[in-house]
Order: structure tokens, then sequence, then C-alpha cells
């Protein structure tokens, strides 16, 4: 109860006197919980076998909620001087902690030559949210892509092929058109597809403007491409769904609920993250498949979920013990570990080459949809005061989701809000 | 009694928004004691099941959890009770300078969303060593805005002569208090009472942030584990999980409705 006042004691006297903690350093790591399953027990059990590892170290795992709240969580304490050592924050992130100035670039802990090839050894399409300024500010945790899942059942009730998946923009519209079902007065029973709205649209939209070969954000965060044509063609058509071609239910559809309608049978293809991969594995009571994102110009997803952040200390040992545990927790070994307890993609190509991933991955081949799409992957949409910045789409779509706003106007109003928040950081 | 068997307007309107109000609960009910399968199907021949309490009472520490909420609260509200009164009562008699301007200051309180003091509250409680303690969960809270001006308001109707007369038999101050000002203002107390446990038996974000461990992080906190946005929620599970954490609060009400409820209707009437 009192460990933290303990510690901050300890480092007090450690730094006055000038002596050294490395003999006894405990560090706190605060963790999102994103998935469901005993994720708590699963991190303590990483904590515990990181301390057999390196006795000296001991480490506090801190679960901190929804995203949302851990990174409250984090800014909060980190401002009152009382900031976690090691956390994991969304990618998306970065920016607005480095403005804060509360994480350490890396790159600058991590000088070796070990640390150096460490750095280097994720997925390229990970580190794009990583990286900003010329320095690593973010190692890649629980990471994910969108993919689609579709129900093999109702593709061969729909005489369709049940093994392929649409695999463009047309056939996303003329498939969902053969799988809509209705009952006798006229009700949607079973829908063409689903794409989640609600909460964080912008992120499932991102796969619509990649695909239509538009980049949302330069890589520096200061400006952003919201009224692009490709991406007013890319709202239209995500609007069309289900108010011109009718394949999708109108309105919002809820994030969360998504899958419950995917295996109730409610929809027939939804897009969500690679995460919900164990979650449909168990639940769905019928042959499904899982594919990458369909074409227009191109294929491609955006990228989401955690990094690892180190925060700001005055305490070298402490930060050293940090910069271990990161270490720890993606080595090939725990990486795999963790991608298969949730479903997240192993962060780097060495994990998928471990004999557990090998096992894995030939009992249930889905499970590499998700790595393979990497290539195509682009960064998550993440600026300078990226709360705002990302807001202002969310509300454009929103608008143009339930044709409260025409898909041009509601994104050139988006745009130029962003603009207003971004005018401080361009220079 | 047969007027009574004719309902009226405002008897039906009344029962259909008892319905409205209890439809979450209902659903919470049907979920939470059906296989996660007939969670959003209504048969009537569904199965019914306990797995979900299984799984959600294992997820978590949950009489832990159970335990620091119920300490939390009580904790808060007996704090609440003494300082708001002695506060009041202080504002309600007592004439000196300043004292409308000290009530006017109390009051703006009541203007100011805690939300917005999160920052300044944690590093106040970091220098005072109070992270993750319950103490300094709850210690924010004590000095209650609304506690104090609902009493004030109170003591302010009871007739000074009770007060006089009690100061004749020798009644020191708090003596005062105790024997003619906190029998008649009972009923504020229980309603008053009522709204900071429900208050802070749901309070969340604070108590999120503010605590670290298992010791001291109440059921709210305990619940968000559930609230996986990344796999999609198994409603289930969840709606367990709530039925668990609220059931004491609601048998609770269940059983005090009749003084709850009296005591607002004269709250209302004086």
């Amino acid at each position: 109860m009192k460990v933290l006042a303990r510690i901050a004691t300890a480092t007090a006297v450690a730094l006055t006197l000038g002596v050294s903690a490395a003999s006894a350093t405990e560090i706190t790591f605060y963790y999102p919980i994103a998935v469901g399953g005993p994720i708590t027990k699963i991190v303590d059990g990483y904590a515990e076998a990181f301390h057999k590892k390196h006795p000296d170290i001991t480490v506090k795992p801190v679960y901190t909620g929804s995203y949302q709240d851990s990174v409250v969580k984090a800014m909060t304490a980190a401002k009152a001087g009382n900031a976690p050592d090691v956390a994991v924050l969304l990618s998306t992130d970065m920016f607005t902690l480095i403005d804060n100035e509360l994480v350490e670039p890396i790159d600058k802990l991590a000088t070796s030559d070990a640390d150096k090839a460490w750095l280097k050894a994720f997925y390229p399409a990970f580190m794009e949210n990583s990286q900003a300024q010329g320095h690593t500010w973010g190692i890649p945790f629980q990471r994910s892509t969108i993919v689609q899942y579709w129900n093999k059942d109702a593709f061969k009730a729909a005489g369709l092929d049940p093994d392929k998946a649409p695999a463009t923009w047309d056939e996303m519209v003329s498939f969902g058109k053969k799988l809509i079902k209705k009952d006798a007065s006229g009700n949607v029973t079973q829908w063409g597809i689903e794409i989640p709205s609600s909460g964080f649209p912008y992120w499932l939209f991102q796969a619509l403007t990649t695909q239509n070969g538009a980049i949302l954000a330069n890589q520096d965060g200061t400006k952003v491409a919201y009224n692009d044509p490709k991406v007013v063609e890319a709202a239209q058509f995500f609007a069309d769904l289900s108010i011109k071609d009718g394949v999708m239910p109108k309105g919002i559809i809820d994030w969360g609920t998504t899958p419950k309608d995917f295996f109730e049978g409610k929809t027939a293809v939804m897009w969500t993250t690679t995460g919900n991969l164990t979650n449909v594995r168990k639940n769905a009571k019928f042959a499904f498949g899982v594919g990458p994102m369909p074409k227009k110009v191109r294929g491609g997803s955006p990228t989401g979920g955690g990094n690892l952040y180190i925060f700001k200390s005055k305490d070298k040992a402490k930060q050293a013990a940090a910069l271990e545990f990161a270490r720890f927790l993606t080595t090939p070994e725990l990486a795999a570990d963790w991608g298969i307890a949730t479903g997240y993609i192993a962060t780097r190509p060495d994990a998928w080459e471990t004999p557990a991933m090998k096992k894995y991955a030939a009992e249930f081949p889905p499970a590499l949809v998700a790595r393979d799409q990497l290539k195509d992957a682009v960064a998550e949409l993440s600026t300078h005061d990226n709360q705002r910045v990302t807001k202002a789409l969310n509300d454009a779509l929103q608008a143009v989701l339930t044709g409260a706003k025409p898909a041009k106007a509601a994104l050139d109003q988006a745009q130029a809000e962003a603009t207003r928040l971004l005018t401080s950081y361009q220079n | 009694m047969k007027q009574n068997r004719i309902l009226s307007p405002s008897t039906i309107a009344a029962w259909a928004f008892a319905l409205l109000w209890a439809l979450p609960l209902l659903y919470a009910l049907w979920a939470a004691f059906h296989p996660a399968a007939y969670a959003t199907r209504f048969e009537v021949t569904a199965p019914l099941t306990l797995d979900n309490f299984k799984h959600a009472f294992v997820a978590a520490p949950f009489p832990r959890y159970f335990l620091n909420t119920v300490m939390l609260v009580t904790g808060i509200m007996l704090s609440q009770f003494v300082i708001c009164t002695l506060a009041a009562f202080g504002l309600a008699r007592w004439k000196f300078h300043g004292a409308d301007v000290l009530f006017a200051l109390i009051l703006i309180q009541l203007m100011v969303t805690p939300d917005v003091l999160i920052l300044e509250n944690y590093r106040t409680l970091q220098h005072l060593d109070l992270i993750d303690t319950l103490t300094g969960v709850g210690i924010p809270y004590v000095a209650s805005a609304f506690g104090i001006f609902l009493l004030r308001q109170a003591f302010k109707t009871i007739p000074k002569e009770l007060d006089d007369a009690a100061r004749m038999e020798g009644a020191s101050t708090l003596q005062t208090i105790w024997r003619v000002y906190l029998p008649l203002a009972k009923p504020i107390y229980v309603a008053y009472g009522l709204v900071s446990v429900s208050y802070h038996w749901n309070n969340f974000l604070w108590p999120l942030i503010v605590t670290n461990s298992v010791e001291t992080r109440p059921l709210t906190v305990g619940l968000q584990t559930f609230a996986s946005v990344d796999q999609g929620i198994d409603w289930s599970v969840i709606c367990a999980a709530a039925l668990m954490t609220s059931a004491p609060l609601m048998i609770a009400f269940l059983v005090f409705q009749r003084a709850f409820i009296q005591s607002f209707v004269r709250a209302g009437i004086r």
C-alpha cells in the first residue's frame, strides 16, 4: 500500500546521498486492458518471470483501465512527479507524450550494439507509429491491424464461394446484396457487412482511405489531409454502403457488439481488429474465414494498438531497469506468447520462428493473415494534439454516416478545425 | 375499494415510466442468468445458468474490492456527516464577519466538476503521502459543499427557541447539536447519506487514478476488467458482474425503502 511512498523516499535518499539504488530497484508498469480473458494474471506472470531472471529488479504491474483511462492516469501521475517507469499506451499517444515532455527517447537509453539490433528487430509497419523527430519513442507491444471475418455458411447459402472474401470494393457491395436476408415483413435479418463506427470510427475509416490511396497525416504529425478528394470518396463509399446500397445497417454501428452480431448471424461479414481472433475462434458456431482487407487502388489497413513507453525519471537505475523490462517483454519468445494469448500480432519476425508460434500457426492458419497484411499496413492516424485532431474527423464521419451532412462539407469542416489546432506545431 | 380498481392516467403513466427505468435492470437479469448465446435472444425456454457469475467472480478479486468499497463509502459518509454538520451549524447559527462570503465560496465549489481538479488533488495527495490509500480516495470529497448547504438550510428552519431552551438547561454547543439539531434534521441526513453512498459506490475515474493495488481499489475499478474493447463485449459476464457489484446497494434500498421515501417526503415538506 505504501510501496510507492517507500520508493519515493528511497529514491530521495539515494539521490541526496548519491548512492545507487540498483541493488533493489522497484519499477511500476501501467498497462490497460483492451482484450478479454485473464490478462491481469498473464501480466503478473510476466513480472514474476522477469524478477526470477533479474532478482535485483521488482516490477509492480498496475492495470489502468481502458486506453483512455490509462493515458489520463499516467499523465496525471507523471505531472505530479510520480510517473510510472514503463507504460503500455496507445501508439497514437506518442505526440501527446512528447509534447508534454513525459517520455524518454528509447534510442537515448538503448545505446549498446545489442540494443540497437533490438530496436531494428520489429516489423517496420509498427515502427512508423513509434518514431518521430529522429527518435524512437515507443516499443511495439500489443499491436493489431484490421481484418475481415466472414461467415462461410452464410456465403454458401447465398450461392457465393465460401472460401473467398470480398476482394474489392465492388465485391463488398455485390456480395453484400446477395447476402442480405429479409423476413416476411421486410426487416433485414442478415446484413451483408458491418463496419463499426462508434467510438473511434476514424480507425476503420482509415482502412478505406488507405485502400483508396490516401494518407491521412504526415510522419511529423503536423498536417492532415481530411478533405483530400480520395478521402471524401472513401467517406462517400462508407456512407453509401448503408444509405445507397443498403448492405450495411444504417446509422452508427457499435464497435463492442459487432462481434456479437457476427456470431448470431446478423451480419455475414465484419471488419474488426485481429485482436478479436481468439474471441471469434471461441464463439463462432459456424465455419468462418479471416481475410485481408479488400482493395480499391491498393490493399491495406492502419496498424493499431499499444506501445511500451519509458517515462522520464531522474533515477538512472530505474530507467535502466525499465529498459531491461521492455526488452524482456519483447523477446521473440514473449512476443509469441503474448500474441497467442491475446490475438495481437507478434511484433517481430523472429517471434514467428519460435516453436510455440509455429505450432499455433499450423493449428490455426488465420493467425497469419494479419501478419501477412503488415506489408500493406500504414501508420495509424496520429498527430500533435491527437485527441482533438482525431475527434474532428470522428465527428465528421458520424455526421456523414447518419446522413446529417454531405461528405465533402463535413470533411472540409474537419480539415479546417484540424488545421487550426495544428497551426502552432508547424514551424 | 372500487375506486382503487380504476386505473387513472397518472397511475398508468407511473407504471410506464417505472417499467422504462427498470428495463436495463431487467435486461441485466436476463443476460446474467442465461448463456451468452441467449444474451439478445429472448426465448422463455432458454436454459438458466450461473456460469456467468462464476466467470465474473474469478476474473478479479471481488471480495477484496467489496471490502474496499464498503470501507470507502462508510468512511466518506461518516466524515462528511461530522464535517458538514459542524460547518453547517456555524454558518446557520453563528454571526461572524464574512459569513456570507464564506458561504458563497463554499457554494462555488458546487459548480466545479471534480474531474478538472484531478491533477491538483493528485499533487496534494502526493505531498501528503496518500497516493494508493483509501484515505486518499476519500479525502477530496469529505468537505462536501452540497452537504454543508443542505444541512445549513435544514438547521436554519429549526426554531431558535429550542436551541435557547437547551442552553438554559446548561447544554454545551456540541451537546445542543447532538440533542437538538441532529434529531430534528434526521431526514436530511438519511437523504444526504443515500446520495453520498450511491455516488461513491459508483465513482470510477478518481479511484482508478489514485490507486494502484488490489488492497485499495474499489469495485468499479474491478469491473473495468470486463470492458475488453479490442475483443468485443461479453454482455452476459458484464451483466453478471454488474449485478453482483450493485446488489448490496439495491438490496439495502429495497429493505429501507419505506424509511428512505418517508425521509425524502419529510425533507420536502419542511
